[in-house]
Order: structure tokens, then sequence, then C-alpha cells
């Protein structure tokens, strides 16, 4: 649940979604739920010219499960919380 | 569960020419689409038809020949997307990619047209949805949000995740019980490996057989190389 509750946080940023097919994706997250299914707003592939048929879809669902990583923005990333939480997931709490 | 998309031509037997669901596995019906024309790869879009939503599926069945259809479950839809921008596709449609279960390298290019003859169903990995009225799209994406996120995926044990090993737990399942296919004997003239000429294999096993040796006191840690080999 901790990866849930981290990118609830990070809703209305920007993110990269990099897929398990290597598709990588980056939009403006609109929503995650439990299964870390990823909604992007105002998308675009990364690699353009290794995809060019996907070169703009308005938004997009991706599924949990084929996603590879998340690229965060830095400024999305506050280490000390993350420290904390990382540190009680680990002791099961 | 079945990877990819499918062949689907059952109608249910009421007349309305709805597909067949599985009732039984819980399966419902929520969304009729109709003039809706399927493009499944690289393929030009198909004459018009019906595009049913199901709690479990994509259904489309065409519209002329009444024993054409398709069907793909969400579980294999990895990737749903409204796409309007006409230099991605002149259309505007629902894109979606497929997870096939075949080797991806096979059909990567997508829009390449060496494939065209070979119109194989289980190795197409992007559909595309063309509404005739396209001011529909932004509703059928919501009810595809909607419909993906009520199959979420089922684990099943060794799947896509690496399945760490840690050394005391299978142990305690089969501890007595003895593998006889995992007594090596002792002087194999040609040791597994040698055969094909691939010496690192072959030292990684002889490895495994002298590690075999020493617990050999300890006898439920037998299974354990086992374990690392597969």
């Amino acid at each position: 649940m901790l990866f849930f509750s981290y990118f609830k946080e990070l809703v209305g940023k920007e993110v990269t979604v990099e897929l398990k097919n290597d598709l990588a994706i980056r939009g403006t997250l609109h929503s995650v739920d439990q299964y870390l299914n990823i909604k992007l707003e105002n998308t675009r592939v990364v690699d353009q010219d290794k995809y060019p048929h996907m070169l703009s879809v308005r938004n997009c669902f991706i599924r949990g499960s084929v996603v590879r990583y998340v690229q965060l923005p830095p400024d999305g990333v506050d280490i000390d919380i993350l420290h904390d939480a990382t540190r009680r997931e680990a002791r099961g709490a | 569960m079945v990877m990819g998309l499918q062949v689907f031509s059952e109608r249910a037997e009421d007349g309305t020419g709805q597909p067949r669901l599985d009732a039984d596995a819980g399966e419902e019906l929520m969304h009729v689409q109709p003039g809706v024309s399927i493009a499944l790869g690289s393929h030009p879009p198909e004459s018009p038809g019906n595009l049913y939503i199901t709690s479990r599926r994509v259904v489309w069945l065409s519209d002329a020949e009444k024993d054409k259809g398709y069907a793909v479950d969400f579980l294999s839809v990895s990737l749903h997307a409204v796409s309007t921008d006409p230099e991605a596709y002149p259309l505007p449609c629902i894109y979606a990619q497929i997870e096939t279960g075949c080797d991806e390298d096979e059909e990567s290019g997508g829009s390449d047209s060496e494939q065209q003859e070979d119109f194989n169903l289980s190795k197409i990995t992007e559909m595309r949805l063309v509404p005739s009225d396209p001011s529909q799209l932004d509703a059928l994406f919501e009810i595809f949000c909607r419909c993906a996120e009520l199959n979420p995926d089922i684990h099943e044990d060794g799947e896509e995740e690496t399945e760490w090993f840690y050394g005391d737990e299978d142990i305690a399942d089969d501890g007595a019980e003895e593998d006889p296919e995992w007594h090596f004997s002792e002087n194999l003239a040609n040791p597994i490996g040698f055969a094909n000429g691939d010496h690192d294999l072959a030292h990684s096993v002889l490895q495994l057989q002298i590690n075999d040796q020493r617990f050999d006191d300890a006898e439920e840690m037998e299974q354990a190389p086992r374990h690392e080999h597969q």
C-alpha cells in the first residue's frame, strides 16, 4: 500500500511511466488506484521515432501490472517522508 | 486465463444479437455501442458492428457477418487511450494495447505492412475501436477504465514477478521426502552440460555436486541446490 499512498500524493504532477514492453509515456498523473493502475492526461510518447503511431493520445489508462517504472518529478520526492514510510512498511506496521 | 484477442461469435439465443456472456462467472453487460469499426494491428478497419463492454471483456460483433466477431479480456488490455490526433491515426478512436503472451519481438512494429497477409489474432498487439460518433469517445474511455478496474490481476505463483527464495522456507514443506531425480551419481562420465560444449554450465553443475556432497550430513539441505538451479 505504500506505493499507492505515495503515488496519490503525485496526482497533478508530470510523471513518465515506463511499460514492460519498453514504451514510455509522459503525462500528468490524473489518478492511481490500489492496483497501481495509472491514468495520465495530456500524454505523449517519450520515444516518438520508435512509436510514431502513438504520437499523441489525449488521455491514457495503463494497467498496473504492465508498469515497469514510474519516473518521478524531483520536487515530488520528499525523501524524509519516504524514509519514514518505508521503515514503517518494513516493520510491518 | 486466455491471453490476447480471440475469435468470438457466440450470440445469445434471444434474438437481440448480443454476445452470449458467461453468466456463471458473473459476467454482466455494462455498455453497448453501435456503429463501431474495429481495426486490428495494422489492418484497415472492418465494416461497422456493435461494441459490447462487459464486466470482464470487450466484445465486438460485426453487423454484416453474423458469425464474425472478436473478444479480448480486460486482463489482456495493458493500456487504453483516446486517440484524436490525425497524425497518430486518421480517425478518432479508442486505442488499446493487447498483451498476447507471445514473444513481443515478433510484432512490435504495428505499422509494418509485411504481416498484412498473416492475420494471426494471437499476435495482434494493437486494437483501435472507431465509433461512427466521435463525441462518444470520452464516455467510452471512462467505461473502459471502470471495467478495467473491475479486473485486477490474479496473482499466480511464479508468474511475472521474481520469486525470491529464502533458504529456510520451502524446506519445511517437503523435508523428509527425497527427490530421486536429484541424486547425481558420484562419477558421472559425461556430466550434464559437457554434452553440448557449454563448459560454464558444466562447471556450475560440477560445483553443485560438490556442494551436494558437502551437505550430505544435513539431510534437509539436499533440496536447496535444486532451487538455485531452477
